[in-house]
């Protein structure tokens, strides 16, 4: 079914006819069919770009107007961001970059969706702030990342995981309203996420995250904090060999090996009791080899040549305090834990590769690198939960990842997990990464294998390892183990989006 | 018949990341001046940027899209000014670029390559230079100017721009001469170097005419060109071995200015005024000058290129020649703009987009000249004819342009 000709003239006198397209090469730029995407291939009837709160809700108003699905996107990164079923268009909000206030005063930056982590990363630097980057290289949107999904990254364990920096919100429901949450509501300002009345964050967060499941969100204030490190990067080299070095008595990287998950989940947490590092990591294995090389063949040759086995279980610790005299301390307690919890420290040439790239930001926005094995990339499993359980559900891929790997399945890289401890240890995060080759049919079907098994092995155990994801299927399946979050997700998709119009699930 | 086949493994490994849009974190320096990629930054689009431009490709390959509805216009916004492909190679084993060069080959095969650019292609068949002037005047600027050639194996190849920007050929002579440098010019035997052919997707013209340059090296014993046009450099280091291995070596002015610099052979008047100077880093001198390295082979599970692939990731193209010549000219400093060296913001003007879309260029040229003024320079400077006929010119931002050679030439 395609978009009428009296819709695609209403929408087009919103936003002028430079801003929409219908033109099929236009929209093959987002006919994206990777063999991840696990729903059914289509096209976009065309794609709008708002510059606007206003015009997102009057593209939104036609869209129910005229029975027409609208799915957001921004960078183009997640597989949710694509038509998935006919009679869709795609409300491209790149126009919709404006960094609209910094206040330095209530620590918060007020930006649109359209705003990439490379834009706003560096404007705060400057003077003197940062803020919990995700994992998601330069491009992404950091409106995507404090709303979709947990927004789980890399800095946590000194601070928390990005959502929970989320402040006042401007939105578009699905049917077009506008509405302000939290002290914005109040007419108080961007500065508080909640109240007076009931806190919206679950539901801005939207039916899974902000896929615009929801509507869709125009401007966001999200929390800031002192940074630590230089204003500005110096950077050495050219492309693809530059480093970025913290020039700085108070940052260094410790990187230990250990070959039990469970010393990895105790120094995690003594580490958090301590309340010492400023960065607390167990690293995938695929990954970090692929962070220190250039090219596939590069990364194979290393793998099996010793830094699989000399970094089969990575922690990875950044000390980052005020004082040389506070780092001093720091590494004796460090020392401590690391030399009663068996951690190993690796050598010195692999682990001065962290200090030559660091901070956190650069590493991430490096992070692409994982798809160097042909883009064959899954993660499984992106939950949050104790330390400790984490680390149960990483010990538990063991039992049975084993049947899946081999010739035309998966990668053979069990350990390929993370674990990032948040907030000293209160909670942490899983992510599995899942490597397979994306040209040989039996090793997507692998894949496929896996994921159901693991799933299949989390309700089982009733671990809280799989998240309930943007499929109706798998929604129903992990909802259970959740509080029952399906039924209540329905109830508050049906709610809002009487019409079914906002990316409706599968 | 298409080479699209041969980026079957780039189109589909790509996993839409975005890369190719934004300059690298390494480099990142505000919220202004992040975009890459100029076509992106000017339609928005998903469809124009390095990673639209491979879906394209993917659905010509599979046979999905057709010209005919403005595609190939399209196709010529894009300066193939390569910076997608140097973002993209930070991190992944695609080769982005080549995609579009064999995308533009597709396109001339179907039929539909644009007028302007046949046109092009005619005035080199006719007048061997790109702009259908009589061949007979390719060195008309040198006449009543006393030039001392030698009988060597060196020579300067003038390029297409001895037409339009005669002064940059004459202060390279100036800056040979002075610093004892022996060359010697092709006169009538020099043709087009054929660069924007092959860069255009005219792939036949081009080999055509790179081989009949070649045989013209051969006969005269060139064992060495000196080029003032960064395009013809590019091209012969990065085109030329695609067709046939080149017996010469490619030197570009500035990498000569640089060593006579550094030996004293050259020296730059003092001057009593401090000159604010930025560097615009042509494409084709600095990341698409790296040489062409042939590869054939399979690709095996899991990215494993075999035999082993030498990827050319824009690290070894002409950076820093340019810049020790402008920090060794007395009274001049030398300002970065934030986008600068591999990851410089195309001018606009290569590729074919200055001919197939003029406003695009225009508007992508006075972006580059207001990142100049945002470092608050007075002068922009580079080293190549078409960056000049892009940057040299008024729009909402200007900022006077020089030569890097006449620049020099002018303190000699």
């Amino acid at each position: 079914m395609r978009i009428s000709d009296t819709a695609y003239a209403a929408l087009e006198a919103v936003v002028g006819a430079e801003n929409i397209s219908a033109k099929e090469f236009v929209l093959a730029g987002n006919r994206v069919k990777t063999p991840e995407i696990p729903f059914e291939y289509h096209s976009a009837d065309a794609i709008i770009m708002p510059r606007s709160t206003e015009e997102v809700a009057e593209i939104i108003k036609i869209c129910n107007q005229y029975g027409i699905i609208f799915v957001p996107t921004i960078s183009g990164a997640s597989v949710d961001a694509f038509a998935n079923r006919e009679g869709s268009i795609l409300i491209n909000l790149c126009r919709m970059n404006r960094i609209l206030e910094i206040n330095e005063t209530d620590r918060y930056v007020l930006i649109e969706p359209g705003v990439r982590h490379v834009q706003l990363y560096p404007e705060l630097r400057k003077r003197g702030w940062s803020y919990t980057a995700a994992s998601v290289g330069p491009g992404g949107s950091v409106v995507s990342n404090f709303t979709s999904t947990s927004g789980d990254h890399h800095t946590q364990h000194a601070n928390s995981r990005a959502n929970r920096y989320l402040l006042g919100v401007e939105m578009v429901l699905p049917n077009g309203e506008i509405i302000h949450t939290g002290s914005l509501h109040a007419g108080s300002g961007w500065f508080c996420p909640d109240g007076p009345g009931p806190g919206l964050r679950g539901i801005v967060k939207g039916y899974c995250g902000s896929h615009g499941q929801m509507g869709i969100i125009t401007k966001a204030a999200i929390a800031i904090d002192p940074c630590k490190g230089p204003a500005e990067f110096i950077s050495e080299g050219i492309s693809p060999h530059f480093r970025t070095r913290f020039e700085s008595k108070c940052s260094k990287v410790y990187v230990y090996n250990y070959t039990d998950i469970r010393n990895v989940c105790e120094a995690m947490l003594r580490l958090g009791e301590a309340e010492i590092g400023s960065t607390v990591q167990k690293y995938f294995y695929v990954p970090l080899t692929l962070l220190m090389t250039d090219s596939a063949n590069e990364f194979w040759q290393k793998w099996e040549s010793g830094y699989r086995e000399a970094m089969s279980m990575p922690l990875i610790v950044h000390l980052a305090p005020r004082s040389e005299r506070e780092l001093a301390y720091e590494e004796r307690i460090l020392e401590d834990i690391v030399a009663e919890t068996g951690g190993k420290r690796l050598p010195r040439e692999l682990e001065s590769w962290w200090e030559d790239n660091m901070d956190f930001f650069m590493i991430v926005g490096r992070l692409q690198s994982v798809l160097r094995l042909g883009g064959g990339w899954m993660p499984v499993k992106l939950a949050s939960d104790s330390v400790t359980h984490m680390g149960e559900i990483g010990a538990s891929l063991g039992e049975y990842f084993s049947d899946y790997m081999g010739d035309g399945k998966l990668l053979c890289a069990p350990e390929n997990y993370q674990i990032i401890p948040m907030e000293y240890g209160h909670f942490a995060h899983i992510e599995v990464m899942i490597m397979w080759d994306r040209y040989d049919q039996r090793s997507g079907k692998a894949l496929a294998e896996f994921r159901a098994r693991s799933r299949k092995e989390d309700i089982e155990r009733h671990f809280h390892g799989e998240t309930p994801g943007c499929l109706n299927a798998t929604m129903e399946e992990i909802g259970p183990l959740w509080s029952d979050c399906n039924v209540w997700m329905r109830k508050i998709k049906e709610q809002f989006d009487p019409n079914n119009v906002a990316n409706p699930m599968l | 018949m298409s080479r699209l086949n041969d980026f079957e493994y780039t189109m589909s490994s790509c996993n839409h990341c975005g890369q190719c849009k934004w300059i690298l974190p390494s480099r990142m320096h505000g919220w202004d001046f992040s975009e890459i990629c100029p076509i992106y930054k000017q339609f928005g689009f998903d469809a124009y940027s390095g990673q639209g431009l491979i879906n394209i490709a993917k659905e010509r390959m599979n046979g999905v899209l057709e010209y005919g509805d403005g595609l190939e216009e399209m196709l010529y916004t894009c300066s193939a000014c390569g910076a997608c492909d140097v973002n993209c190679k930070s991190v992944r084993d695609m080769e982005l670029l080549e995609t579009i060069y064999a995308l533009r080959e597709d396109c001339a095969e179907a039929g539909y390559i644009p007028e302007v650019l046949q046109e092009t292609a005619r005035n080199i068949e006719a007048e061997h230079n790109i702009y259908g002037l009589p061949h007979e005047e390719r060195f008309a600027f040198l006449d009543g100017i006393d030039i001392e050639e030698n009988d060597c194996d060196v020579v300067l190849f003038a390029g297409c721009s001895a037409y339009r920007h005669p002064e940059n050929i004459l202060a390279a002579i100036k800056i040979l001469q002075k610093g004892g440098v022996r060359f010697r010019l092709l006169r009538e035997e020099e043709w087009c170097c054929g660069g924007g052919l092959w860069r255009t997707g005219q792939r036949a013209e081009a080999e055509k005419l790179i081989r009949r340059n070649c045989e013209t090296f051969g006969a005269r014993g060139v064992k060495k060109i000196i080029t003032v046009c960064a395009e013809c450099y590019g091209s012969f280091r990065s085109i030329y071995p695609r067709f046939v291995d080149t017996e010469f070596d490619t030197v570009h002015i500035s990498e000569i200015a640089a060593e006579l610099l550094r030996s004293g052979n050259l020296q730059p008047k003092a001057q009593e005024k401090v000159l604010r100077v930025t560097y615009h880093d042509p494409c084709m001198l600095g990341r698409l000058s790296e040489p062409y390295v042939h590869w054939e082979g399979i690709i095996k599970p899991y990215g494993i290129h075999e035999p082993e692939k030498q990827w050319r990731r824009g690290e070894h193209g002409q950076y820093s020649a340019p810049r020790e010549v402008l920090k060794a000219m007395p009274g001049v400093e030398l300002l970065e703009m934030p986008r600068n060296m591999e990851e410089s913001f195309c001018c606009g003007a290569g590729g074919g987009t200055a001919s197939v879309n003029p406003r695009l260029a225009v508007k992508t040229a006075d972006e580059r000249r207001r990142e100049a003024l945002s470092v608050d320079a007075e002068l922009l400077v580079s080293s190549c004819p078409f960056c000049q006929d892009a940057l040299d010119a008024n729009g909402e931002n200007s900022i006077p342009y020089a030569d890097l050679s006449v620049l020099l030439a002018d303190r000699l």
